[in-house]
Order: structure tokens, then sequence, then C-alpha cells
């Protein structure tokens, strides 16, 4: 194992592209946070905002360049023709995965946890400019608060659960448009039906089970009890994709001729 | 240009359409677009819950509207006048915690009705918490009158005058002079009609969302003249039972309100030689949020996302697999004008997909409205022209944004990068602004100048001056018209497909 | 059995309808180059990849030192392989290509370096693989195969895409690699690429073997008893020679092929008819001519050789 996360990392630092990606990744979540806490304001006290997701709002965006890093891992590699190369290093196929996943999991944790804390210092200068203060009832965002701790941890491992999620996808479905569009439907798309439909059932039913918004629910801080899912729960539904997309990228790898 | 330029252009679309027929993955991708345009109206429609729903009062042009409010009225036979003077309005907005808070459109006044019934004809004259007075009839016109706000010191007066099917309004502040606001027809106007001072106060809008609120009002004493003799006054809560009646808010109790406590009601009760009233309700088209339950047309096209994320993929292909077999080298030499083959490009790419597009959409509207309609959902008119212009602006979206994608693909080369590029320019702003988590302003914004702008295409509700609501595109309201949002979506593809050709012309293959 | 072997045995594979192997059957040993031929779509890269474990026969094994290659801990350093050249991130330097790849095996960067100076890449090395030509792609290919220092190479058409030089070079590496004790597999589609190279070939065609055999007997069988005789005065050579009992063709460049008679009685026969001569000497086939002789039977094969003939 220990050679083949060598080479995976060696792979990963040998090209401009994930480099950029993961820039990109940083940046429109710092980029996007700023935007979205200069813009809204706390006139009064209870304006029913949660200054803490909102400072999260980035990860709609970031979550994307993270989607194509972990599609690409896999499927770049089948357009080249270079997993040939890879298959014949390191026949063991599962081993190959794992690899390129722990690499994944490393480097997106670092830059997610570098790009959520970034998000972190903004909106803590901006927000008691726009009337996020303690007078309002709200105090000054802090990793000393139980429930902003989890939006922001929780947020890393969201970003860590989707380049999973997309490299399974990515080892699934090979060619690389297909699959990051793969991923990105199946992200983004199920929020928007929830929205679009009018059974109030199906609506919680989707809210739970569709990777992204549960996934999200970690983000939450205020009013846990009205949350289609628990945070955690929710969580924990997107790893069950994760995983479940990594199985099948795995097994595919496995049977399928390269 | 030589004369055998057309010509030449003729074969270089030729060429490109056969290499588009003859992939396979790119027919599939683009029958599986329409497949799930047709495939979601059904599911949308299927999946929809609308029995038991209360009934939607239907208003005489045939478009669902609000019709509840607190009446105090008689028959009246044959023509004949009434007027009354208000000297107060005030609100209670349900949930608010003391602060003096107006419903603009809070109405109180005369009105004259073809009957009880919810959705019949009507006219009425009016004072308003925040737009002055107004005349109104028939739920869709409304004249204004003198602005400003009422009050003891501040009265107004108020006259309806019915000579037969016409109906004139008039307003004083002295009742003395009187200033006509507007004299209307109100066709089939029955010979006897109920008359008299009604009470309405709609919800009041407040951001995302709405809180139940309701009127009270001092009336002077009403004055019937012409065939009108004085009778009894019958108070009445009117449309309680309809679908568009948001209810009383609960009654205020000092100090914070509570929601699940015992609610206001309507009532009158004599006050001096007049009457001090209190209703809720709502005289005025229905808007999205009147009626929660009911859809749009719009609304059975979720498909149109899927079909979007399936021909960004075709259509970021269609260029990018060019680039990684290094086959782009063998159309430069077969045709070395490099916007020229992008355009013959563009143009087969867009063909295709909104043929193919076309007849999804034609078949996913009917199927999907006969589906939801069989579910007992109430689905917002639209006439012929509206559902024509949603079906041909959404297979129009579709080939845009697989154009779009053939544009941002040639610039990037890459087309995993290509096709997130374009389905986050059109989803992500989508999510945006559909879900409760920015502000409204950003939301207006982003559906302003983002790709999603297009989506706007798809919008069937009328924005009505004389009624608040929420107006945001999570309703179906979309700050552009359609043909201009999917003007937006036109841009962002021709300056797509403009880079694009400067670019191959710049670049080395 | 040694380390050094490729034993394929039985080999079926079939694509949708079409068989591409249909029980390929051989061995490859140590210590020499094997030619592995055959025309284009014979089976050969099929082959390989099976024996790569890239792709899954349907029926049939292949093994390298005895084991299935995907049980190979560290397999580069028991087989090293060359199957598409082309198969390389633009991106990403050749240095780097071989590093990540010399990482998956525990290796080092010495490693790379001395590999790169092996197949002669030392300046391109650092370049991106992008701009390599097809000749520098197959030497970094090669140099990839020699990594783990494997005992058992397989190239799939090394040749492709070299220059003369690089060909020359390619030959004498080969034989370098060989002469220490390798056991090393070349395919290729073009017989004569191996000449002067392979000790032994493996003849494929339709997905089967045709033959397999050493190249000395292989250009002996087809060289078969035939005479070359130059003359100015074929005519009369060829009047004589056929009453003697021979059967005698022209080659087309003046000279004359004879069968059936031993050289000595062909220098009586002329000299008896007083017919001028400058040379009788045995014919000696190349490697090419007895490819030729032996896949003449494939069906495959003859089709596009009697559309050449047409044209």
């Amino acid at each position: 194992m220990r050679p083949a996360l060598h080479a995976e990392w060696t792979k990963l630092r040998t090209t401009a592209g994930p480099a950029w990606l993961l820039l990109a990744s940083v940046t429109v979540t710092v980029a996007l946070g700023a935007a979205v806490t200069a813009a809204i304001t706390c006139p009064n006290r209870g304006c029913g905002l949660d200054p803490t997701r909102l400072s999260l709002t980035g990860i709609y965006l970031s979550q994307a360049p993270v989607a194509i890093l972990a599609v690409l891992a896999i499927s770049g590699e089948h357009s080249t023709g270079l997993i040939s190369t890879t298959l014949t290093a390191i026949p063991h196929r599962p081993a190959v995965l794992t690899a390129k996943a722990t690499i994944l999991t490393l480097t997106v944790a670092a830059s997610g946890g570098v790009a959520f804390l970034a998000s972190l210092l903004v909106a803590r200068a901006i927000l008691p400019a726009n009337g996020f203060t303690p007078a309002h009832g709200y105090p000054s965002l802090s990793l000393a608060n139980g429930s902003t701790l989890r939006a922001y941890a929780g947020s890393v491992l969201y970003l860590v659960l989707i380049a999973l999620l997309s490299l399974g996808i990515g080892a699934t479905v090979r060619d690389s448009a297909a699959a990051i569009g793969t991923v990105l439907g199946l992200l983004y798309l199920p929020p928007i039906l929830a929205l679009s439909i009018d059974n109030p059932h199906w609506q919680r039913l989707l809210q739970q089970a569709a990777p992204m918004s549960a996934g999200l629910a970690i983000q939450t801080t205020t009013a846990p009890s009205t949350a289609p899912i628990g945070p955690w729960a929710g969580l924990a539904v997107l790893a069950a994709w994760a995983a479940g997309a990594f199985l099948t990228g795995t097994l595919v790898l496995q049977r399928r001729d390269t | 240009m030589s004369p055998g330029n057309g010509y030449a252009f003729w074969r270089l679309l030729h060429a490109e359409w056969t290499k588009f027929r003859s992939v396979r993955g790119w027919l599939i991708g683009t029958a599986v677009a329409a497949l799930m345009i047709v495939l979601f109206a059904v599911l949308t429609g299927a999946s929809a819950i609308g029995h038991d729903a209360p009934p939607v009062p239907i208003g005489p042009a045939g478009e669902p509207v609000s019709d509840s409010f607190y009446f105090l009225h008689q028959p009246l036979h044959g023509d004949g006048r009434i007027t009354v003077a208000v000297t107060s309005l005030t609100t209670t907005i349900g949930g608010d915690r003391g602060h003096d808070a107006t419903v603009p459109w809070a109405k109180v006044g005369l009105i004259i009705k073809a009957g009880t019934g919810p959705g019949t004809s009507y006219a009425a004259v009016m004072v308003t918490g925040g737009h002055g007075v107004r005349m109104q009839d028939d739920y869709l016109h409304d004249y204004a009158g003198q602005p400003g706000q009422v009050s003891a010191a501040d009265p107004r007066w108020l006259r309806l005058t019915r000579s037969g099917d016409t109906i004139t309004g008039e307003a004083s502040t002295d009742g003395t002079h009187w200033s006509r606001l507007a004299t209307v027809r109100l066709a089939g106007l029955p010979a006897t009609v109920q008359a008299g001072l009604f009470v309405a106060c709609p919800p009041s809008v407040q951001g995302r969302g709405t809180r139940t609120a309701a009127a009270t009002a001092v009336f002077g004493h009403p004055d019937l003249q012409g065939q009108w003799p004085q009778g009894m006054w019958n108070g009445e809560q009117i449309g309680a039972g309809t679908a568009t009646f948001g209810g009383y808010p609960p009654l205020p109790t000092g100090g914070a309100a509570d929601i699940h406590g015992q609610r206001m009601s309507g009532g009158f009760a004599p006050s001096g030689d007049g009457f001090t009233m209190t209703g809720a309700g709502d005289i005025a088209p229905a808007t999205r949020s009147d009626l929660p339950a009911a859809g749009v047309i719009g609304d059975l096209l979720f498909g149109t996302f899927p079909a979007l994320i399936a021909l960004c993929v075709v259509g970021a292909l269609f260029i990018t697999t060019e680039y990684r077999h290094t086959l782009i080298a063998t159309t430069l030499t077969a045709s070395p004008h490099r916007a020229r083959v992008l355009a013959a490009k563009a143009i087969v790419l867009g063909c295709v997909t909104s043929l193919t597009s076309l007849p999804a959409t034609a078949l996913a509207l009917p199927i999907g409205e006969r589906i939801a309609r069989a579910h007992g959902i109430y689905l917002f008119p639209v006439s012929t022209a509206t559902a024509v212009r949603v079906g041909l602006g959404t297979a129009a979206l579709l080939a845009l944004t697989a154009v779009l994608a053939l544009g941002v693909g040639t610039v990037l080369r890459r087309s995993a990068t290509a096709v997130t590029t374009v389905v986050v320019a059109l989803v992500l702003p989508h999510l945006l602004v559909l879900t409760p988590i920015l502000p409204a302003s950003a939301q207006r914004w982003l559906s302003l100048v983002t790709p999603d702008a297009a989506f706007a295409v798809q919008q069937t509700l009328t924005h009505y001056p004389q009624a608040d609501s929420v107006y945001t595109p999570t309703n179906g309201y979309y700050p552009l018209g359609p043909w201009t949002g999917l003007a937006v979506l036109c841009g962002y593809a021709a300056v797509a497909l403009a880079l694009a050709a400067i670019l191959l012309r710049r670049r080395d293959t | 059995m040694t380390e050094a072997t490729i034993e394929v045995a039985g080999l079926r594979k079939r694509y949708g309808s079409t068989a591409a192997l249909d029980g390929m059957t051989f061995t490859v040993g140590p210590g020499g180059v094997t030619g592995f031929v055959g025309p284009n779509g014979a089976g050969k890269s099929t082959t390989m990849r099976i024996i790569l474990g890239l792709h899954t026969p349907d029926a049939g094994r292949a093994l390298i030192g005895g084991r299935p290659y995907r049980s190979l801990r560290r397999p580069l350093s028991r087989v090293g392989a060359l199957l598409d050249a082309s198969a390389v991130h633009p991106a990403r330097t050749g240095r780097n290509h071989l590093l990540w790849l010399a990482h998956s095996q525990g290796l080092g960067r010495r490693r790379v370096d001395e590999v790169g100076g092996q197949v002669g890449l030392t300046t391109a090395i650092g370049r991106r693989a992008g701009g390599y030509s097809l000749g520098m792609r197959q030497r970094l290919g090669i140099a990839a195969a020699l990594l783990g220092d494997p005992p058992v190479l397989m190239l799939d058409e090394p040749f492709n895409g070299m220059d003369p030089e690089g060909i020359v070079w390619m030959r004498g590496f080969l034989r370098y690699l060989a002469g220490q004790g390798r056991a090393v597999l070349v395919s290729s589609h073009l017989m004569s690429e191996l000449q002067d190279t392979a000790d032994h070939v493996v003849v494929v065609g339709r997905g089967r073997v045709i033959a397999d055999t050493s190249v000395a007997d292989l250009v002996a069988g087809a060289s078969g008893g035939r005479l070359t005789v130059r003359t100015l005065a074929p005519d009369a050579a060829t009047r004589v020679l056929t009453a003697a009992g021979a059967s005698v063709t022209g080659t087309g460049d003046g000279a004359l092929a004879v069968h059936g008679l031993p050289a000595e009685r062909v220098v009586t026969v002329l000299t008896a008819g007083a017919i001028p001569f400058s040379e009788v000497a045995p014919h000696r086939a190349t490697l090419e001519e007895a490819y030729l002789q032996l896949t003449r039977e494939a069906v495959e094969f003859r089709a596009p050789e009697t559309r050449q003939a047409a044209r």
C-alpha cells in the first residue's frame, strides 16, 4: 500500500492541474463566503439568519473543482490510456483506488481546512459591522462554539466525501465529461427537484436522501428540530453515497477490461 | 466571399453532421435529454397530491383570485348610490411584537358585488393601508385616487353609484367636494346586487414569507340613496373555505404572540352611528404565495435540468474529443477557416438539440398537465400562446446551453472543466435562487446576470402591482421577461463562441 | 520453472461476435529475443494485455514465472512492459512519469535517472512528455519497462515511429537485454524489423499460433533447396534446366530461381549447353519471405495480399 500511495502522490504533484483546481476551490470558498457575509445585514434582534451557514456558502461552488479533481484522478487516466500503466505497476485494483482515495482525502482535507479557516476569519471581520453583534443575539463566530465547530469541521468532511463520491463515479463511468455530468447532476438536481414537486412527503424524502442536501445539513447551527435530517445523520447519508460509489468503482475496475 | 463559399459552408455543415451522428454516445446523450424532459413531467405530475384541497375561486376573466373579506351587506335592487366615511384603519399582523407595521394593501370601503359567491364580479372603492384611496373592479383593474393615510382627523368619504351595469366610484376628504376615481362597466351585473361595507387584509409580506394579518376599520353611517332603501345589514365572512384565504392572525396577547393560540375573527359592532369592523382576506388576483399548493407549468419541466447536463456533456465533447484525439488537426486541414468550422459545429449542435428538445417539451407539457390535474392539482392557467412560448423557449434554452458548452469546451479544451463550468453557471445560481439561504437582493442579482436568467422563459405568472406577494423566482416570478432572460444566455453563448473563434485562430493546434 | 518465463496456454477471448483469441498457446524462455509476429488484428496486443492482467480471458491462462500477473507483488521487478507509448500525461515530464512508476515499486529517484540514461533520454527527460516525438515516447516506454530491472520484458511494437538510427539502437539494445539472460518478447507486424534481432519467433494469425520456431529453422525451411542462377541467356537456360527436370521461375531482376536440382547438376547442365552464367548460388530466404510463406495460408492475411496484387 505504501508504494501505491507514494506513486499516487507523485502523480498528483507532478502536473499543474490538481494544484490549480485546489487553489480554485479555496478561492471560491473564501470569495463567495466573503461576498455573502458582506451582503447580509442584521438590523435588529432575531433577524432569523444563520451567519455560520452563510459564511460557508462558498461550499456550493467549491465542491465543483473538488469533484473535477477527483473525477479526473481516475477518468483522466482512462482518457490518456495511462490507466494500463498504472494497473501494470499496481495490479491490485482496490489498492490503486484506495491509494487515490487516500491522497484525495488528504489534499482535499488540507485545502478545505485552509479555505474554511480563511472563511471563518473573513466572516469574523465582516459580520459584526453588519449588525451580527452580541446585542442582536449573535456572538462572534468561534470554533469554541460546539455547533460552529461542527459546521466548519463538517464542511471539510463534506468536501472529502464529495471527492470520494466523484472518484467512485469517475471509476464507474470512465469518460470524464459524462462522469462529471453525473456527479453534478447527483449533487445539484435533487435539491431543485425537491423545490419543484408539490408532494411534501417526497420533498422531505429527497432532502433526506440526496447527497448534497443531506450532507450540507452538517452546516446547520440553528433550529435543527425542523430540519429534514440532523447534521451527523446527513453527513452519514453522504458517506453512504460515497461508499457506494467507491465500491461500485472498485468493482468495475476489477471486472472490466482496461 | 467567392461564389463557392456558400456551397463550401454547406459541405462543412454536412461533415459536422456526419461527425455528430456517427458517435453513438452523443446520440444517446441527446435522446436521454429528451427522455428526461418527458419522464420528469410525468413524475412531477404523478407525485403531486391535490385531492381534498379547498376550491380555488376563479374570477370573471378565468384567472384564480382571492375573494375573501368581511362583508356587511344587504341585497339592493336597481340603481342607487351608497356613501360612507372611513375614520380609522389599523392592522394587526400575526406574530408581530408590537411595532405598528401597516399592511399596504389592507382594504376597507364600499363594494357592489354580483353575489356573495367566491369569484363573482364586483366594483369597490376603498381606503388602503399604504396606497391611498383606490377604486378596483373584477380583481384585475385598479385606479389610484388620493394618497395618504386615513385617521379620525383626516377621514375619507367614499361613494359608489350604480347606473345599469356601470358603477362610478368617487372619494372626498370633506364629504362635499367629490373627485371621481373611475366609472367601470361590469358585464352581466344582475339587477339585485349585494352591496355594503367591506374589510379585507391580505397576509403581510415579510422577506420570503407572509404572516396572516387582519384590519380593523371605523366607518361612519352608510347612506343609501336612489332606489335603494335603508335595510338590515348582515355581517358575513366571504370566501372562508376557499384555497386563497389565509385565515386570521392569532389574538395579540400583550407580549409575544402565541401563534398556536386563539385566533382573531371577523365581525362588526355599532360605533356611534356607524360601525367598527374587523376582517381578513383579500380581493385581488391570486399570486403563488396565496396558492401554495398550486402548480405552474414550469414545475413540470424539471427535466430541463438533467437534459441540460446531458446536452452540456454532448456539446463539450463535440469539440474536446477532437482535441484529445488530435482530430482537430484533420478537421482544420480539411477546412482551414477556423471560425467557419466553429459556426458549422454550433449550427449542427444547436439544430440537433433544439429539434430533439422541442418534441420533448411539446409532449411533456400536455402530459404533465393532464396527470397533475388528474391528481387534483390546481395549475395556474396559461394561454396557448404562453404554453407554446414555454415549450419553444425551453428547447431554445437547451440548444443554447449545448452551444455554450461547445464554446467553453473550445476555450478550455478539457471536457470535464468545460462541462462543470457550464453546468455550474446554469444550475448553481438556480439552486441558490430557489433555496432560502441567500438574501433576496443577492438572489435577484443572480437571476439577472447569470445564465440562469434564461429560466425566465419558463415563467407564466403575472406580477400584479395591486397585490403584494413574495415575487421571487422561487415562487415563479423572475425579474426579467421571458425573452430578455433567454437573451442573457444567448449573450453568454455568443461571447463564448467569439472567444473560442479568436482562440482557435490564435492557437497552434 | 524459472522466473524469466512467459507461459500462455489456451487463451480464448471474444469481443462481441469476433473471436480475438482462439486458443493462443506459447512459451517464452529466458536469454533470448522472441519475436511475436502477425498481421494487425491477429491478437498480439490482446494477448499481451491478458498477460498483464489488463484484460480477462474467457478461457485459458497466462503466467509470468509460473504466477498470474495480478498476484505479483512489485510486478515491475518481474515484468517490464511497453504497451502504448502515447499513454502518458502530456503535462507531466518524462522524469516525473518514471518517478511515479518508480515510487509505485518502492524505487527511488536514482533508478529513474539510471534507466533514463540507459535509453538515451538524458536531456529530454526533463521536458513535458506531451512534446515528445513518437520515437522519444518509445524510449520513455522502454525506460519505464526497465525500471524494476525485470527478468521478463514485453514490448508491443517498439519499433513504431523510430528513425533508422533508433531502429538500429533498439535492435542492439534488445540483444543486449537478452544477453543478460532476460526473456524478451517483442511484437511486430513487420517481420523485417526482427531480422538479426529475434532468436525465436511466434507467428500468429486469427488469434492462434501458426508457427513457434527458431529463426534459423524458419529461414532454412523457407529457403528449401532453391538456387539462384544469373545468366545473360535466361531463355536458353530455362529451356535446358527444365529439360533436365528442374522447375524454373524468373525473379524479375534478371536472375532465375531454380528448384529440384542440386547446384553441381545445374552447373553441369549449363556448361553442357554452353550457356554462359555468372552465378549459381543457394538462395537464402529473408525472414520476411519465410513469414509471408507461412502466413499465406491464413485467410485473414490473404485478403489484403490479393488486393495488393490487384493494384
